[in-house]
């Protein structure tokens, strides 16, 4: 029983901390509010449903996720984004409206109804003495490891380096020859499509239906809120308090009590400590 | 007056000619609309005057949507029904002020932060509307009662809405005439300089925040009695976003801009919603252009369009009232920084600096790019919090309180680059420096407030070589370089503080501004008999005005003397003419 509690914590903060990372880099880094973050989860998670509705086989699935997301993405980011960098207020209204946008549009041409569709891997694994499912266990090792490579790249690259500088001073970053266009474009659809690959894996354990991005944008805020901006190890130490707290409450007393308690987590910390658990100097 | 009877006199008119012309149905059609327009003109204010966007705002009216339903099936008689509703409105005013001062105290922006928790907020408030069965009806909403005063939705009723509409509208044009009003907008203009002014802006955007909960609860209150039914989306997340675009469409900065936007947007939502299947994508769109494009929406055009025909008149400016006294609390003290050290991530900048200043006098700041000098006047007034050491001003403990109370304490600040309202004209700036330290609650809802002028301030304006006098009603934006800084230095002595702290003031005047500016500094000082500190960089005004020199380098004090000792100290030598330490 126990252990089934944790494998579900593991899922809950492993599946929360990858929604987040798209959050965190184009929120943390770009500082670009994007409150169509959840939509982006939202067609990633559509991307099963296109495949199966269009007859293509399954592991087309990944493939027509990752680029439906990007052209999404590339689009806005051309429009709309790009004239918005560093204007953190502005940002979050035009992609409030893009986010309208996008469910509308998702409404319009899926429907309004829930969908579901089955997981690529069925079956269980035992796993400490229970049943577990074998999809779940594979996901949380997937993103472990994905996090992991990601930490070791983030250490070595210098394009961390480099959108600080971006973002800090673009005349100045583009003076030492830094490609700015190419760069913000680069990371602002690198965010969005990790949030659409979130939606992807989410997409067999859910319903799929077009307002489900709002949770999910909420969640990663509250998670970047506590755990801080501009950095992995905050993003992990925040997705861990909210994931955990969630559905640690979620499983003992309700799931409203789990939402209410991470609300009052998240205002307690931006009134007590603004910049979070692990803030890096702005 | 005119400007505020008019428009709503004009507003009463036409509200009171739809029945007569389109009938009933229509009438209670246009109803609905008016309350989502109320509404909506709660966030207007907020959003349009203080810069701060609530997402939430149907929390409030879902809310007391819920409660109308609940009080009017227990019929309990509209007298007991109408106190009660006193009673929750405010309840709902000091739940939001404490949550938005709360979430501001120690940030200086309107960004993001809030509006993502007042959006949790409503999705927590729908959740708990859907699920709560016993307490809301769950899904299926409360329905089966009566209208408050048992008045008919699509008759009598209507008349109701109309009341409030014309109310909160006509409150609204008055609050817009009132210093409050100038007060509210300088938070979203410049709000470190309403710090240093002496104003607690957490607290200015709770408030403003209470104000539109309040409207939006009055108008959930009415929704409730017009419908006949209360269900959870009408505490929902869609409803916010929807309140929230049509403040946008129809206008954020002006009163009616939010109702024109609702009933022009919910007619053809009416009209299209069915017929039209892009309707919904339309309305983002229309958001997003709104948005980026034409931040003034509907109310701007029309605006614009009115002033072809009657453009603004010239208003002759009231006579000046003597101001009242300013509150300075500690007068004539010295300042003491003891073993002062500042640290932000590895970079030390203040390396435990001390020195005491006397109680009176002119104190120039010199030192190298990177010395530490205005860190140590952020620390001064809190704009920086110190690792360790104190600073006292008298015997009063000073660091590491926020910003808005430096100026109680006596110290004034004027920034290094000129801090003003920019998007306001020189008149409202002096007025809002006129206020600081000088007016209380009531002072900010009194329209004499305006005409306060202090000797100081007045002397300066008369000066016949200070250029603000004719400027009075130019928008700052406008203004040189040059006469911002004569600006921001009027702002500052106008609340008339004992301790003066000065960060370059003659950057980027000429010479003969220059002189000027060093006048009016040593005059300043030498009526008030306070302290001035001085950054500069020019040594010939250091050696001119100064009483003492403190020599700042690498956030340490290397001499504190009068100006011709330190000019002979073979330490401060080494630092400016060069050569190895």
């Amino acid at each position: 029983m126990t252990s089934v509690l944790i494998l579900n914590l593991a899922w809950q903060i492993s599946t929360l901390a990858l929604v987040a990372l798209g959050l965190a880099i184009v929120f943390g880094k770009l500082r670009i509010m994007n409150m169509a973050h959840g939509e982006f989860v939202m067609i990633g998670a559509y991307a099963p449903v296109i495949t199966s509705s269009l007859g293509l086989p399954g592991w087309l699935q990944l493939p027509v996720c990752l680029l439906t997301v990007a052209f999404v993405a590339f689009i806005l980011e051309r429009v709309v984004i790009r004239h918005l960098y560093g204007r953190m207020f502005d940002s979050l209204l035009a992609t409030w409206g893009i986010a309208i946008l996008l469910r509308e549009a998702v409404e319009l041409i899926f429907g309004r109804g829930y969908q579901s569709v089955s997981p690529p891997i069925s079956g269980t694994l035992s796993v400490l003495g229970s049943d577990y499912p074998a999809y779940r266990i594979a996901v949380i090792i997937g993103i472990i490891i994905g996090f992991a490579a990601l930490y070791w790249w983030n250490a070595r690259s210098k394009v961390a380096t480099r959108i600080k500088a971006m973002v800090g001073n673009p005349d100045l970053a583009e003076a030492i020859g830094i490609n700015t266009a190419r760069l913000s474009a680069g990371a602002f659809i690198f965010g969005c499509c990790t949030a659409g690959l979130a939606g992807l894996i989410l997409a067999p354990t859910i319903r799929i239906e077009p307002m489900m991005g709002l949770d999910y944008l909420i969640r990663s805020f509250f998670a970047l809120v506590v755990g801080g901006l501009g950095s992995l190890e905050g993003l992990g130490i925040g997705a861990g308090i909210i994931a955990g707290t969630q559905s640690f409450l979620g499983a003992v007393v309700s799931q409203t009590y789990g939402y209410l308690a991470v609300l009052t987590l998240s205002i307690l910390f931006l009134w007590l400590k603004p910049d979070g658990i692990r803030s890096s100097s702005r | 007056m005119a400007s505020v009877l008019l428009p709503v006199s004009l507003l009463l008119a036409v509200l009171l000619l739809i029945p007569e012309l389109f009938g009933d149905f229509t009438a209670y059609q246009i109803g609905l609309y008016l309350i989502y327009g109320i509404a909506a003109q709660g966030i207007g204010f907020l959003w349009g005057k203080t810069g701060v966007l609530p997402l939430g705002q149907a929390l409030f009216f879902g809310v007391a949507a819920y409660i109308t339903a609940i009080t009017l099936r227990a019929e309990g008689g509209l007298v007991l029904d109408l106190a009660l509703a006193a009673g929750v409105l405010v309840i709902m005013a000091v739940f939001a002020f404490a949550l938005a001062a709360l979430i501001f105290r120690g940030r200086n922006e309107s960004g993001p932060y809030f509006s993502l928790i007042t959006l949790a907020l409503v999705m927590i408030a729908e959740q708990i509307a859907g699920t709560a069965t016993n307490l809301t009806g769950g899904f299926n909403g409360m329905s089966g009662f009566q209208s408050l005063g048992n008045l008919d939705p699509f008759g009598g009723f209507y008349y109701v809405i109309v009341t409030a509409t014309v109310a909160v509208s006509l409150l609204l044009f008055i609050l817009n005439r009132l210093p409050v009003n100038l007060i509210a907008r300088a938070v979203a203009n410049n709000e470190p300089r309403l710090q240093l002014l002496g104003f607690p802006t957490h607290a200015v955007k709770g408030a403003v925040f209470a104000f539109s909960a309040v409207i939006a609860a009055l108008a959930g209150g009415l929704f409730a009695s017009h419908q006949g039914i209360v269900t959870p989306t009408s505490t929902g997340f869609a409803l916010s976003a929807e309140m929230v675009i049509l403040a946008a469409v129809g206008g954020r900065f002006h009163v009616l801009g939010p109702l024109i936007g609702a009933v022009i947007v919910g007619w053809a939502s009416a009209e299209l919603r069915d017929s039209f299947p892009y309707w919904e994508l339309l309305m983002a769109v229309a958001f997003i252009l709104v948005v980026l494009k034409a931040p003034g929406g509907i109310a701007e055009l029309l605006e614009s369009a009115y002033r072809r025909f009657r453009p603004v008149g010239t208003t002759v400016p009231k006579p000046a009232i003597v101001a009242p006294k300013p509150r300075n609390g500690v007068a004539k003290s010295r300042l003491q920084f003891d073993d002062v050290k500042l640290s932000i991530g590895f970079v030390r900048i203040l390396n435990g600096v001390s020195f005491e200043t006397p109680a009176t006098g002119i104190v120039s700041v010199i030192g190298p790019n990177g010395a530490g000098k205005t860190s140590a006047l952020n620390t001064i007034t809190g704009n920086l919090r110190l690792t360790s050491g104190s600073i006292s001003l008298g015997d009063t403990r000073i660091d590491s309180r926020p910003p808005h109370m430096a100026l109680g304490v006596g110290i004034g600040r004027k920034l290094q680059v000129p801090s003003v309202f920019f998007s306001m004209s020189v008149s409202e700036n002096l007025s809002i420096a006129m206020m600081a330290n000088r007016a209380g609650l009531i002072d900010l809802f009194r329209p004499t407030t305006f005409q306060w002028r202090s000797k100081p301030l007045a002397d300066l304006l008369e000066h016949p070589s200070v250029p603000l006098q004719e400027e009075l009603v130019q928008p700052v934006e406008h203004l040189p370089q040059g006469h911002r800084q004569f600006l921001e230095y009027a702002m500052t002595i106008a609340a008339e503080p004992p301790v003066l702290l000065l960060d370059e003031p003659c950057a980027g005047l000429s010479p003969d501004e220059t002189g000027l500016m060093t006048d009016l500094v040593r005059d300043y000082q030498a009526d008030t008999g306070g302290l001035v500190i001085v950054i500069e960089h020019d040594m010939s005004i250091v050696e001119a005005i100064s009483d003492k020199v403190l020599v700042l380098h690498l956030g340490q004090v290397l001499a504190f003397d009068t100006f011709d000792k330190v000019r002979s100290n073979p330490d401060v030598q080494v630092v400016y003419a060069g050569g190895t330490k």
